[in-house]
Formats: structure tokens, C-alpha cells, sequence
């Protein structure tokens, strides 16, 4: 797949918001009776504080709601009665929801990572790919929780489509071409589009496990290991493998 | 000057003002009869326009726009400055100039969705609408490019009188052709749009079935539906249909899409023909906090005054009633001639 350095960690920072709105735990978490964790007396490291905004964003999806429950457009008492009368007005008259909650934890993510820069532990270009990540993720969950306004485009869902999906697509797309209304070669193009989502998409578990299998084979039959991920061959620079690497390790660290 | 940088959730940049279509339903409003300013900058000054728009606000989409904005010549030179100044990028087009290799280019360029129209699921309606023999056609194959391409479309279907019964036969075209979801607008005069107002304006029992049938659609196919185009809840309940989004007039807010036309041009949205001032004279910030702009935002038709959802609704479209009768504070179209419906 080719896909460009910015999209590919746009879509790590969604798929984690994602995972983690899907109740995807990154870490235990404290069950009954289980012993509270002491007051911590120092402040947290910047690479703690790093990893609380990634677990943050069940609260930024709560806050995003809230936020649009607060703010509605002004009331006709609110306007100032200058307006009204057509005078120089003197106030803003309307309230804006800015997604407050997501912009302070940019602000922190950002923060921690130029204290993590500074302190040698990252680069500056994984830094910034890191942060471009976590941005994607913040809008992602803001996005998917706002209400749509006047002409903004419908939310739509960036997760591959469902082997389902597709399923139902080709079955439409084969019903539409015995009505004989569309270019033979657009439906043939469209199936192949199909097909080749499902390819790339929709693996069943078997094919998945045939995959790996395959892959296994081949490496053995060469006499080698099971290449590692940083052996993989991604299509996607090393500092983008290193950032999302970096994010993975940042939030599976016990 | 005022020196804060407001923050935007989009701007939407009217790239050219050329179109290849000529929609009977377009709200260009450089289409209406009147003195609108035409032209556009050179590819050196539309950049310096850009740039002005980005480092004045805190605005990280941009949606592109026309006209047809794949007739602009230099339209890989703007994404490239997109992409470099790492903004979201929408372009919303008619899909005739969408090749396959323009599809892949654009999408490597960062555009991240296209808006396509799908105003039909049969080929002789959709064309009559847009005016242009072949359009139907072409459109299904950007579609297919798009996708092959792995980007993503929304389709745009505008609610006429013509083919507000074609609806759900252009659902399931939709989700056949992979759209990501289904812009369900109803017909919002202006521009071209303002001579064909009583032609192709839709009743509200004619937008209630309508959205009784996308309220089923959208469940049958898992497709989300979003109707922008303010629909006033006194016409009709839209709480009858919980799978739809709807949306109001967010003129004034960090969720306005505050456009900007290809001179520099600066407008409270697309449909509106009011120009605020020009970017190259006055501040983003000062514009958007000029008497005029909020003049805009604080509009509401009197009919609308005692209404208990007038903050939500606001009267349905401003720029529509401003463009068509002259006043901001007017009864929109969709208002005015289905008011006897309306549920005080």
C-alpha cells in the first residue's frame, strides 16, 4: 500500500482514539479491593504526562458533548439591543464551542514532547509525526461527537469498510448492471474496485492465519527468524515506524 | 487591527469561479444577475492569499471549491502549499475532470474527501440538473477512481422538485459506488438557483417523505445521512428521524465556514453574496468581527422571534432569504412558501 508519511500516522492516532473508545484498556486497571496507588507527591514525568493524554480521550469525547449541550446560539434577549437597532454593536453576540478540552490536551501533548526532545530521548522529526498523530486523534474524537453544522460533510467513518459492506456493494453493483443504465466499463471498474478492497481489507481469520503461515515458511525455508517489525517491510519511513512505535510502547508500558 | 487568530474549524476557498457544469440548482453567487466581482489571482498571489488566510487564523481544513476547481490550472501548486502548511484538505467537484490518475494524484496530494453530487440514480435527470449531457456517467467513474485510489467520497444529493422521488434508488447507487456517507441538501436557492426557485423547490411533505425514506435507507445500509441545509422543525419534525444528522447555520461560530472567493474576497459562507471586505486590505479577525458579520449572524425572520427553537434553527438559511429577497431578516424560501404548515 502506498501511503503517504502524514496519512499513515493520522491513521495510528485514529485507530488508537478509536481502540480506546472502544473500551480498549492499555493498561489494568484497578479491580475491588485491589491497593490504591499512592498520592503521587512529585510531578509526573513528562513521558507519564504524555501517555495520560492518549488515555484521555473517553473525557474529550464527554467533554465534546458537553460542550455542544452549553452552547447554543445567542437568544434574541441576548443580542445586544444595539444590534438590533442597528447600532454599533457591542459585544460578540454569539458563544463558541471550541473544542477547549481537545485544543489544552494538544497543548500538553506538545509540551511533553518537546520536554522529551529536549532531554535527547526523541527526535525532533519523530517528535512532530508523534504530535501529528495525536492531533488526528483529538480531531477524530471531537469530530465523530460534535453535532454537524450548516454544509460541514457528513462525518464520515475512515475505518476500512466491512467485508459485509462489500459483500452488499457487489451484490447492488451486479443488480445494477442487469438494469443496463451504467457504462459496462464503469461497473466492471467498480467491481474491480470491490474485489480489490475485499483483498485488502476483509481477510477472514483463515486467510489471515494462511498469511502468517506462508510468511513463516518462507523464513524458515531460508533458514531465517520470523522477521521483526522493525524488518517488515512497511511502506512507511523509518521515522514514521519510529513514531508509531513510540506511541505503541508509550501506551503498553506498565 | 485586532492581532488574535480565531480559530476556524474550516474555510472554504472558492479556487475559480469557471464551471463546466451549469447546475440549475447552483448557488454560485457570481451566477445571480448582479455585480459580484469575477476573476481570480495568479498562482504566485493566490498562495500569498493562502498564506495570509492560514497565519491570521487558527484553521486546519480547508475545503476547495468553484466552480469546477479541477479546471484550475495550478490546483497541484495550491495542494502542495496545503500540504506543506499541513491542512486538511475537502474538495468539493462535479467528478467530469476525475481520471483515474488525477485521483490518485490529488489524494497523494492530501486531499481527504472528495464531495461528489449524485443527484440521481437516473442518468437523464442527474444531467438535466447539472446541465451537462454525460454528467451521471462521469461522476460514477470518479467515483470508482476515487476509491480505487483508496480516498473518499461523500455524495451530495441536492432535493429538487425533479428528483426528490429518485431518492432512495440514489442511496443504494451511492453505497454501490463506495460513498462514505450521503449529503441530503435540499434545494437552497441562490446564484442560477434563484431563476428556477419555484420550479425545483421542494414542498416540506415532499422533504418529510424524503427524509422518512433516507431515515430507512441510512439504517439498511449502515450509510450515514447528513442534511446541512437547515430544515425549520416547525415544517417538520426532524426528531421522527434519529439516523439523520441535521444541521443549522453556524455563521458566527468557530464552526462557520467563512469563504473566501478566488480575488481575496472574504463572505460569511457560500451562499451568502455579502462580502465582508478583502483579505489583502483587512485583517481575517477584523472582518469576521465587522458590524456586518455580526449583523449576519444575529439575523432572524420576525415570523421566527417567538418560535421556542428559533436559537437552534434561526429562521433556516439567511444568505438564502438575503440573496433572493433582499434581506436578512427575510422568510427564506423554504420558509416562505410553506409557512401556513408552520407548528407555532
Amino acid at each position: 500500500m502506498n501511503i503517504s508519511r502524514r496519512d499513515f500516522m493520522k491513521l495510528v492516532g485514529v485507530s488508537v482514539a478509536s481502540l480506546a473508545l472502544t473500551r480498549c484498556r492499555f493498561a489494568p486497571f484497578a479491580t475491588c479491593y485491589a491497593p490504591m496507588p499512592p498520592t503521587p507527591t512529585v510531578l509526573p514525568s513528562a513521558m507519564e504526562r504524555l501517555r495520560l493524554c492518549w488515555l484521555s480521550f473517553g473525557e474529550l469525547a464527554q467533554a465534546t458533548v458537553d460542550e455542544f449541550k452549553q452552547v447554543l446560539p445567542p437568544s434574541i434577549e441576548s443580542i445586544p439591543q444595539t444590534v438590533i437597532e442597528g447600532v454599533e454593536p457591542t459585544a460578540a453576540p454569539k458563544t463558541n464551542p471550541e473544542n477547549a478540552f481537545g485544543q489544552q490536551l494538544i497543548a500538553r501533548h506538545r509540551q511533553a514532547l518537546d520536554e522529551i526532545v529536549t532531554a535527547g530521548e526523541l527526535t525532533r522529526p519523530v517528535a512532530d509525526l508523534v504530535q501529528e498523530a495525536y492531533d488526528a486523534a483529538v480531531y477524530h474524537v471531537w469530530r465523530s461527537n460534535a453535532p454537524i453544522t450548516c454544509y460541514a460533510p457528513v462525518i464520515v467513518n475512515y475505518a476500512p469498510v466491512s467485508a459485509d459492506t462489500l459483500v452488499r456493494q457487489s451484490e447492488l453493483v451486479n443488480e445494477l448492471a442487469s438494469q443496463g443504465n451504467i457504462n459496462p466499463q464503469t461497473l466492471a471498474n467498480a467491481q474491480a474496485a470491490i474485489q480489490h478492497d475485499m483483498a485488502f481489507y476483509a481477510l477472514t481469520d483463515a486467510e489471515v492465519s494462511s498469511l502468517y503461515d506462508r510468511l513463516i515458511a518462507e523464513s524458515q525455508s531460508q533458514a531465517q527468524a520470523v522477521p521483526s517489525f522493525e524488518n517488515v517491510e512497511l511502506e512507511a519511513s523509518p521515522d514514521a515506524r519510529a513514531a508509531a512505535r513510540f506511541i505503541i510502547n508509550l501506551l503498553t508500558s506498565q | 487591527m485586532t492581532l488574535i487568530r480565531p480559530r476556524l474549524q474550516s474555510l472554504i476557498f472558492e479556487v475559480t469561479q469557471h464551471c463546466n457544469h451549469a447546475c440549475l440548482h447552483c448557488y454560485n453567487v457570481w451566477q445571480a444577475a448582479g455585480s459580484y466581482p469575477r476573476g481570480e489571482l495568479d498562482t504566485s498571489r493566490t498562495l500569498e492569499l493562502l498564506a495570509r488566510a492560514l497565519d491570521e487564523t487558527d484553521c486546519r481544513h480547508v475545503t476547495l471549491t468553484g466552480g469546477e476547481p479541477l479546471l484550475r490550472c495550478d490546483l497541484v501548486s495550491i495542494l502542495e502549499f496545503l500540504q506543506r502548511r499541513r491542512v486538511q484538505v475537502t474538495i468539493i467537484s462535479n467528478g467530469r475532470l476525475l481520471s483515474e490518475s488525477t485521483a490518485a494524484s490529488l489524494i497523494q496530494l492530501g486531499v481527504g474527501l472528495f464531495e461528489l453530487p449524485l443527484l440521481s440514480a437516473s442518468p437523464q435527470v442527474h444531467d438535466d440538473l447539472s446541465g451537462a449531457p454525460g454528467a451521471w456517467q462521469a461522476v460514477l467513474d470518479a467515483m470508482v477512481n476515487v476509491r480505487k485510489a483508496h480516498g473518499q467520497v461523500v455524495s451530495a444529493f441536492v432535493a429538487t422538485r425533479r428528483n426528490i422521488t429518485d431518492l432512495y434508488e440514489t442511496i443504494r447507487l451511492a453505497f454501490a459506488f463506495g460513498a462514505r456517507g450521503l449529503m441530503l441538501n435540499r434545494f437552497n436557492p441562490g446564484g442560477r438557483g434563484r431563476e428556477h426557485l419555484v420550479e425545483l423547490l421542494p414542498s416540506a411533505e415532499q422533504v418529510s417523505l424524503a427524509l422518512s425514506i433516507a431515515e430507512a435507507a441510512s439504517v439498511e445500509y449502515n450509510l450515514p445521512i447528513s442534511c446541512s441545509i437547515p430544515i425549520q422543525p416547525c415544517l417538520i419534525d426532524i426528531g421522527r428521524f434519529p439516523h439523520l444528522g441535521f444541521g443549522f447555520c453556524s455563521a458566527g461560530s468557530v464552526r462557520a465556514y467563512y469563504t473566501l472567493d478566488p480575488l481575496g474576497n472574504l463572505r460569511p459562507c457560500n451562499h451568502s453574496d455579502i462580502i465582508l471586505g478583502n483579505l489583502f486590505e483587512t485583517s481575517f479577525a477584523d472582518l469576521i468581527s465587522s458590524r456586518q458579520m455580526q449583523t449576519f449572524t444575529c439575523a432572524i425572520p420576525p415570523f421566527c422571534v417567538d418560535c421556542s427553537r428559533r436559537d437552534e434553527c434561526q429562521g433556516g438559511c439567511k444568505a438564502s432569504a438575503q440573496v433572493c429577497y433582499g434581506s436578512l431578516e427575510a422568510e427564506e424560501p423554504f420558509l416562505y412558501f410553506n409557512q401556513p404548515l408552520a407548528r407555532r
